[in-house]
């Protein structure tokens, strides 16, 4: 009965209620629309990172990660890695020798990890070579010694172009230095210029054969055949070898991990800002429907309605209010991100200042389920709470008093 | 048999600086089935006995005896059971649910006492058809004249069977046709079915239909006169 008077009422007042539902409508789709092109970045951060650059788990002699020094290779590391591939969940499992050293062209010089790989295997746990435009060569084509692929700014800074001769100069296994000319086969571009300057990658056998011995393998890396896996993947790692240094994406990358639960936190606080605002727009329309409706509230004392069925009926036209609101704001939301999350957002305008930080410029917006949620509760909790007082208020009511206001 | 009854009841307003009595030691029995008007002049008392007399105001002194039951004592909460099953409003200005039809604003108050919906919609269909509104009772109260509306409020007012109506000015806000039509009705509910009534009026009409007028002024009784 309560529940059947309160929405009747919601509706006594068309425009009003219209003006309130339209306002919370607005105000979560827009919010919900500026958290989910916030996900999408940094989704889409991640998800680059984790195919170019590091993919989801990485193993390490202990001590390599101290210094970076290559003589700490991972021993027996083709076994380790062929027992890797054989877990459940992995993908794929790669080799990579690391190296510290340094990349001089005839203009510059720059210091720089060069990354020993086998290309085919590679190919299985990086997506690096798709971002070689077609302009810009290819991921180790041919059978020539000594190629080289480096990223644009890199390119950039040592003023190098496709086939231009670099010279990689490092330390080899017994420490003597040791140094040769690559040709630049492809120049790659992912969103992330700091990657793209410090790290190139050539053929692990064309580096063994310059130090006149195995280098050795400093990395496995792991990708998994869903990121969900990670913990359970991990675990079973470190279980399993003991003796070696187990990461996943987060530990290695502790920025990209970092601002994924920043952004978790902001993602909340935004949509919390957004309902405490509206917040006090319901609160003056149940403040205003309430001294309205004065005599009508006191006569419903006066014939025999207790007060907590008052309160429960203004309880619940400020939540019918507000949720409705709330209902037609997610649908919204959920429609302009799914436009937009097919179409994307481009904003190359400005793409310089987000590649610097690793973000693309063509966005896709995307909301976590688990947001819709924790929002439909925080709309809950928003619509209680701007309940409260106008419910307070009709309950102060004397219905002596009430019944005869005009 | 007495269904109220009044002991040196007051009501002083402003007690602290200058007392004003709206009403100064009455002694008052209303029986069953009466059919009462309650007059005076503005200031006289009238909406003060009742106020008091409905349990919606407390007085400074004396005692409201309903079937056994001091009123006065009765805290808040129980005040408000007690009038949902035991008394009857029928306000001035009617006071319908404006979003609810003649029979919901009518059913209304059994919900609130937790009456079967069998029952509900039994009574509520025999109520209207007393007041004469079986065909307006699926119509809003913005769709009915004033009268109409009245004779809704009437049939709300007997919904929770009580054991007495009290009618404020029933009569003030409706044209004279409306407004002997109402009082037709109640004086038949009266006669017929023994709804005890009492009213607070100005109204000559009310007055002349009226069985007991009891005239109040300067919060006493100056009159008590029953007529035959």
């Amino acid at each position: 009965m309560i529940f059947k008077i309160s929405f009747k009422n919601v509706w006594r007042n068309k425009v009003r209620s219209l003006i309130v539902i339209s306002s919370v409508t607005l105000g979560l789709a827009g919010g919900i629309f500026t958290v989910s092109i916030i996900t999408g970045m940094v989704e889409q951060k991640i998800r680059t990172g984790i195919n170019n650059e590091v993919s989801h788990i990485q193993v390490h002699n202990p001590e390599f990660l101290k210094n970076y020094e290559s003589q700490y290779s991972i021993p027996h590391a083709d076994s380790i890695a062929g027992i890797i591939s054989k877990m459940p969940g992995v993908k794929a499992v790669c080799g990579r020798a690391r190296i510290t050293g340094m990349a001089a062209s005839p203009n510059s010089v720059a210091g720089v990890q060069i990354v020993g790989v086998d290309p085919l295997q590679e190919k299985k746990v990086s997506n690096l070579y798709t971002t070689i435009p077609d302009t810009n060569g290819g991921y180790f084509t041919g059978n020539r010694k000594n190629q080289i692929v480096i990223g644009r700014k890199l390119a950039d800074k040592l003023k190098v172009r496709l086939r231009s001769k670099i010279v990689l100069r490092f330390q080899n296994i017994d420490g003597n230095l040791t140094e040769a000319a690559f040709s630049v086969n492809g120049i790659f571009q992912t969103s992330n210029t700091v990657f793209d300057e410090t790290n190139v990658f050539v053929k692990k056998s064309d580096l063994d054969l310059l130090t006149g011995g195995d280098n050795g393998i400093q990395e496995i890396v792991i990708m998994l055949d869903n990121i969900e896996k990670i913990p359970v993947a991990e675990a079973a790692l470190k279980a399993k070898f003991p003796f070696l240094d187990i990461q996943n994406w987060m530990e290695i990358r502790p920025d990209m991990g970092m601002v994924t639960s920043a952004i978790a936190i902001e993602v909340y606080i935004i949509l919390g800002i957004i309902l405490f605002a509206l917040a006090f727009g319901i609160v003056n329309t149940m403040l205003m429907i309430v001294f309205e409706r004065t005599r009508e509230l006191g006569m419903l004392m006066a014939v025999g309605m207790s007060k907590s069925r008052v309160f429960r009926m203004i309880m619940l036209e400020t939540i019918f209010l507000t949720v409705i609101g709330g209902i037609i704001g997610m649908v919204l939301s959920t429609a302009l991100v799914g436009f937009f999350h097919q179409r994307g957002i481009d904003l190359s305008s400005v793409s310089k200042g987000l590649g610097a930080y690793g973000f693309d410029p063509k966005i896709y917006p995307f909301i976590k389920r688990d947001l819709y949620i924790n929002l439909t509760l925080m709309i809950f909790c928003t619509a209680i709470l701007a309940a409260i007082m106008p419910a307070r208020k009709a309950l102060k009511l004397k219905p002596v008093e009430a019944i005869r206001v005009e | 048999m007495n269904i109220i009854e009044i002991k040196n009841l007051s009501k002083v307003y402003d007690a602290k600086t200058i007392p004003v009595y709206a009403l100064n030691g009455i002694n008052l029995a209303f029986s069953e089935g009466e059919f009462t008007s309650i007059v005076g002049p503005s200031g006289s008392g009238k909406t003060t006995m009742l106020n008091l007399l409905g349990g919606l105001d407390s007085p400074t002194g004396g005692e409201i005896m309903i079937d056994n039951t001091d009123i006065t004592g009765l805290k808040s909460r129980q005040l408000i059971d007690f009038r949902l099953r035991n008394i009857g409003f029928v306000f001035q200005s009617f006071n319908l649910i404006p979003v609810l039809t003649a029979k919901e604003n009518v059913e209304f108050i059994m919900q609130l006492q937790g009456v079967n919906k069998e029952q509900r919609d039994r009574r509520t269909f025999e109520l209207l058809k007393s007041v004469g509104l079986n065909d307006k009772v699926n119509t809003r109260p913005n769709k009915l004249s004033g009268g109409q509306q009245q004779r809704v409020a009437v049939a709300r007012a007997l919904a929770s069977k009580p054991k007495f109506i009290l009618a404020d000015e029933p009569t003030a806000n409706l044209d004279s046709k409306s407004a002997e039509n109402l009082l037709e009705i109640m004086e038949k509910l009266n006669k017929e079915e023994h709804i005890t009534f009492i009213f607070s009026t100005h109204d000559a009409r009310v007055v002349a239909k009226a069985r007991r007028v009891i005239t109040l002024e300067d919060g006493k009784i100056v009159g008590d006169v029953s007529k035959n």
